[in-house]
């Protein structure tokens, strides 16, 4: 099957955050009302954006940017949550295979594999998945974006949409082939560039080479950093040294320093004999 | 025949603590590298091994010094102290191994050179493992994730010199035809005479020593 994809058009989104709802509902991830009765006090942080950051049972926020220019306020509006990677490094790192690529690409999740390690949370270049682990005994799961493949809750397998792109009201996301997603990203780059009402010099198509492809297509009013985002994410070099180097020098040289080990004790077996020596 | 003590009791009984929790760390570190043997249950369970045995392979040797500094400091000290007869061992070692003529070697004080070497290697090495352990058991998230990951990094890279180590303590304590008497004493805490005369020499001489002293008629 070719790779499938999600694609975020900042400049139709309007942060009625209908996503993060139809998330949670979707996905069953409820959160905590924000009230002393909860134990959790809402604080003004000086932002409409909420909940202020990811968590296991918040695999999606929208991100409110403020940008000032000549008196007026813009605001940027990005989408947070797993960008389901083709060099995915949490994938790569993963001892348990709990993490793995789907058949449309995305980074799939087998919740009952997770050992919580958070190994995918440490190497992660865009800081998405989540821990609810233990800090003493290390008990726990990581949670993310699964791209509604959750089994038992896979929408895609039955033909349906993400319950995010179900649910956006302006086609601010659009579920679909990658290529064809890509090709409709750049012409609606160029469009935001040339401008109708009002031009996007610095409009971004985020996602198309970034860590081999990603499958969460950007199309940015402005530049990566204005949202946020990495602007040339990187795989952690040193979860390549462990696997390519480190892996491959442990294999060979333990068994290589056990027969050594085994040839001196014969060599020097043999060479006492003929000395007739006691010790 | 003449018996010579090594070890005593409280020595052997912490070795073999020690030797125990190095390999149940061992074990249970090195299953998170076969991904079809981590499923969940499994793979909670060794973390969990994992962190119970870092910490009682951390508190033993506090607690043991606690108890007696003296003894640790000693430890200590002879792995740091370096004489004459190391750079002779280091000379000889290679040809004394394969089991070449065991009169080139100088008598070598209660730990041989190469223990002495191993005995810093084991120094260094657990500096590392237990500041990356610390540092990726309690400092995860609070860290930069980069730091995180060079951790990580170091700690797999000490362990794959520190298994090499091990095989070659094993290898000499249990397998060396020259170290015949070497897994005995860590078992009742004596050597032959003979044996501590041809592999401990200066050792050998100053327990000699010291005995005669006791029991010269001066003292007695």
């Amino acid at each position: 099957m070719s790779d499938k994809a999600i694609l975020f058009d900042s400049s139709r989104c309007i942060a009625c955050r209908g996503c993060q709802v139809a998330c949670k509902q979707w996905n069953e991830t409820d959160g905590v009302i924000p009230a002393k009765q909860y134990g959790v006090q809402a604080v003004n942080r000086g932002s409409y954006e909420n909940p202020p950051d990811l968590s296991p049972t918040t695999w999606l926020t929208i991100k409110f940017f403020e940008k000032s220019e000549d008196n007026s306020i813009e605001w940027l509006f990005g989408r947070r949550s797993c960008m389901h990677c083709t060099d995915a490094a949490c994938v790569e790192v993963c001892p348990s295979g709990a993490l793995f690529h789907n058949e449309y690409g995305f980074v799939g999740y087998d919740k009952d594999k997770c050992i919580g390690c958070g190994y995918c949370s440490q190497h992660c270049p865009f800081d998405v998945p989540r821990l609810d682990t233990n800090i003493i005994t290390g008990v726990g799961k990581m949670d993310k974006c699964t791209l509604c493949t959750t089994p038992s809750l896979d929408r895609l397998s039955t033909g349906e949409l993400p319950a995010c792109v179900k649910t956006c009201p302006t086609d601010a996301l659009i579920y679909g082939e990658r290529e064809e997603l890509l090709a409709r990203a750049q012409e609606l780059v160029d469009g935001l560039r040339a401008g109708h009402s009002k031009a996007y010099p610095n409009a971004t198509l985020y996602g198309e080479n970034e860590l081999g492809g990603l499958h969460v297509l950007y199309v940015l009013t402005d530049s990566p950093e204005a949202y946020g985002l990495p602007k040339d994410p990187q795989f952690p070099i040193a979860a390549t040294i462990t696997k390519d180097i480190l892996g491959p020098i442990a294999r060979v040289l333990w068994p290589v320093v056990a027969a050594g080990l085994a040839l001196n004790v014969l060599v020097a077996w043999f060479r006492q004999r003929k000395h007739g020596e006691v010790h | 025949m003449e018996l010579v003590e090594r070890y005593t009791k409280r020595a052997r009984w912490f070795h073999w603590l020690i030797a125990v929790l190095f390999l149940e760390l061992v074990i249970s570190g090195l299953l998170i590298f076969v991904p079809w043997i981590n499923s969940d249950t499994i793979g909670t369970v060794t973390r969990v091994l994992h962190r119970i045995g870092a910490a009682i392979l951390i508190a033993a040797p506090v607690l043991y010094t606690l108890y007696d500094w003296r003894k640790t400091w000693g430890f200590i000290k002879e792995g740091l102290t370096w004489g004459k007869e190391d750079l002779g061992w280091l000379e000889a070692a290679p040809g004394y191994y394969f089991g070449g003529d065991p009169r080139l070697m100088p008598p070598q004080g209660h730990s041989n050179t190469g223990m002495k070497l191993y005995r810093v290697s084991i120094f260094a090495g657990s500096a590392i493992f237990v500041i990356t352990g610390f540092i990726m058991w309690f400092l995860k998230g609070v860290v930069p994730s980069a730091v995180f990951q060079w951790c990580l990094l170091l700690h797999d890279v000490t362990f794959i010199v520190a298994l090499c180590m091990f095989l070659l303590h094993f290898q000499l304590a249990v397998f060396h035809p020259r170290m015949d008497e070497s897994i005995l004493s860590m078992y009742d805490g004596k050597v032959s005479g003979v044996y501590a005369k041809s592999h401990h020499g200066k050792w050998y001489d100053k327990i000699a020593k010291s005995n005669d002293e006791e029991n010269s008629p001066e003292k007695s």
